[in-house]
């Protein structure tokens, strides 16, 4: 076995290897083409506030002061789970999840309400813009 | 297609991965029949090509875990055609089939989250079938059901079940109930008694390697909980949950049959042919293949029984070498793993891939460790591995759903009351 086997063994465990690292590539590239879709389908949207900007990444983003929260602020006007955004066929909808100060969009209190591009939401004593995803190198 | 170079490299290269394995089965294996190899050969590649073209109708953004679903599957076609002489495993190969098959129905149960949750009741129902199924067909000392043509295990059924009642159960942490004294999230109640009534069965069936996998299941949905909105879980729910398993685990080895608690304490070099047969004889199986193995059909494992299910990780290691076995499970866990490198963008599909994850990792530690004797030995089958119909759909169906939460469908919801919210979004600013 250990004449020839060696070599063919060495074949086999190679070509395997050459698979898996080959896959791995593809998932990545994969990857980079997934989040083009999701650009494509979440209109690119991000959250702006003095100078800090929240991107919008997955179909239901929580915002909050607590740690599990996607969008964390550190503000105790902030309920711990304040809102969550959701997102259809490319609107995105701000609900209130049970919090103290309430949410108010363009000054108008709201429990669940449909984004529009520069509305400027507020939570507690936070602001927020939601507008399109700037692009920092510019 | 988004990247159809990506595609057409994937395709080769498992194509060349699978020759490269059947070259070393010509020129290693045991006293080759020609006309043996030609079908295994024609079988393993012909799947490949077929599952390249068939994957082509599908418009999918990731197919990488298909690609190493196939990979894996044939993979195992190989090995189990090798043992004990090389020859077709036609039982495996069905299986292998059914379970691509099973995972296109998985991809396509799964792929829209907020039509799945819509029909949670219906898998909460299903579950109760499978469990009634059981108790009225499989007795209480058996796990199976004998059609006569073929023996089917409906527990395996029940874990991606499971796994999607974990999932649907996510979205519901916000609607907490007043019950006497206590804020009650009533999914929360089911789902935990469903598991406590799942693995009470499994018990009474005794099949007792299968709690750990719904535990760990169950456990990683209540962990990603924690994570979800409203979920409030504290430090102190936590640590009496991790006592409470503890306390679970002890009364359970305390009830444990005589069979199982000799199994747990068994020193297997003492009784090499009684209790402890099937792990010493999978030992001297791996230190004997070393890292390049034996060749292809040349172990003697084949002759001890389960030696394609309980024990075929050492079955591996010895005609394979542990390089290739290692590879293998490279290869699942990277399945498992494959969310990590493509996120899913829901709390939902977050928590399937979790569940699922558990699920493989917990059945493959059971496997790979009890046959090296590092914990007791518990039958459990590697996924897509070992030989079972059973076992084989539903990791199929399993895989789909890794897919499923990377090509998620985010179709349109139905809002309740349209005109009001016209109403409320009148201020827009220029």
């Amino acid at each position: 076995m250990y004449d020839n086997g060696l070599i063919f063994c060495a074949v086999t465990a190679a070509a395997l290897d050459l698979c898996i690292l080959i896959l791995i590539i593809a998932s990545y590239r994969e990857k980079s083409s997934s989040r083009k879709r999701w650009k494509s389908f979440s209109s690119d949207m991000e959250l702006f506030e003095n100078g800090r900007s929240y991107y919008l990444g997955c179909d239901e983003v929580l915002i909050g002061r607590h740690g599990s929260a996607d969008i964390r602020l550190h503000d105790m006007s902030v309920s711990r789970y304040h809102a969550i955004m959701t997102i259809t066929d490319g609107v995105w909808t701000i609900t209130d999840i049970g919090s103290k100060s309430g949410i108010y969009v363009n000054g108008r209190p709201v429990k669940q309400k449909k984004l529009h591009e520069n509305d400027i939401i507020t939570l507690g004593s936070r602001r927020l813009v939601f507008r399109k995803r700037r692009d920092k190198k510019k | 297609m988004s990247n159809p170079f990506s595609y057409i490299f994937s395709c080769l290269f498992v194509l060349i991965a699978h020759a490269g394995m059947l070259v070393n089965v010509f020129f290693n294996g045991k006293e080759v029949d020609t006309k043996e190899f030609v079908i295994l050969c024609a079988a393993v590649l012909g799947l490949d090509i077929i599952y390249y073209f068939v994957m082509l109708f599908y418009k999918q953004h990731t197919y990488t875990v298909d690609f190493m679903l196939l990979l894996v599957l044939n993979m195992s076609v190989i090995f189990q055609s090798c043992f004990g002489g090389v020859h077709l495993s036609m039982k495996h190969y069905i299986t292998c089939i059914v379970s691509l098959i099973a995972s296109r129905v998985g991809y396509h149960l799964v792929r829209d989250h907020r039509w799945i949750q819509s029909k949670k009741k219906y898998v909460w129902v299903c579950i109760g079938i499978m469990m009634g199924v059981i108790v009225l067909f499989t007795g209480s000392r058996s796990m199976w059901i004998d059609l006569g043509f073929m023996t089917i295990q409906p527990s395996e059924f029940i874990k991606p079940l499971l796994v999607i009642a974990c999932a649907t159960s996510i979205t519901e942490q916000q609607n907490k109930h007043k019950f006497l004294q206590f804020n009650i999230v009533w999914e929360n109640i089911i789902l935990f008694g469903i598991t406590a009534a799942v693995c009470l069965l499994q018990w009474w069936c005794r099949d007792l390697g299968s709690i750990p996998t719904f535990a760990a299941i169950y456990a990683a949905g209540f962990l990603l909980r924690i994570c979800y909105p409203k979920a409030k879980f504290s430090n102190k729910t936590l640590i009496g949950a991790g006592v409470a398993v503890l306390i679970a685990a002890g009364i359970g080895i305390y009830l444990a049959p005589d069979y199982v608690r000799a199994r747990l304490f068994v020193n297997i070099w003492d009784d090499t042919t009684g209790n402890g047969y099937q792990q010493s004889q999978a030992l001297i199986a791996i230190a004997e293949g070393g890292w390049l193995g034996k060749g292809p059909s040349n172990g003697f494992l084949h002759e001890v029984f389960a030696y394609e299910s309980d024990i075929v990780f050492a079955t591996i290691c010895e005609e394979w070498g542990l390089v290739i076995a290692l590879m293998t499970v490279v290869v699942i866990l990277l399945i498992a793993a494959s969310p990590l490198i493509n996120p899913p963008l829901s709390y939902f599909h977050g928590t399937l891939c979790a569940g699922v994850c558990a699920a493989f990792t917990v059945q493959m530690a059971l496997n790979i460790f009890g046959s090296c004797n590092l914990i007791p030995f518990t039958g459990v089958t590697i996924p897509f591995i070992s030989m079972g119909g059973s076992s084989m759909a539903t990791s199929g169906i399993m895989a789909g759903m890794l897919t499923a939460a990377q090509n998620p469908v985010f179709a349109k919801m139905k809002s309740a009351k349209p005109k009001k919210q016209k109403k409320v979004t009148g201020g827009q600013p220029a």
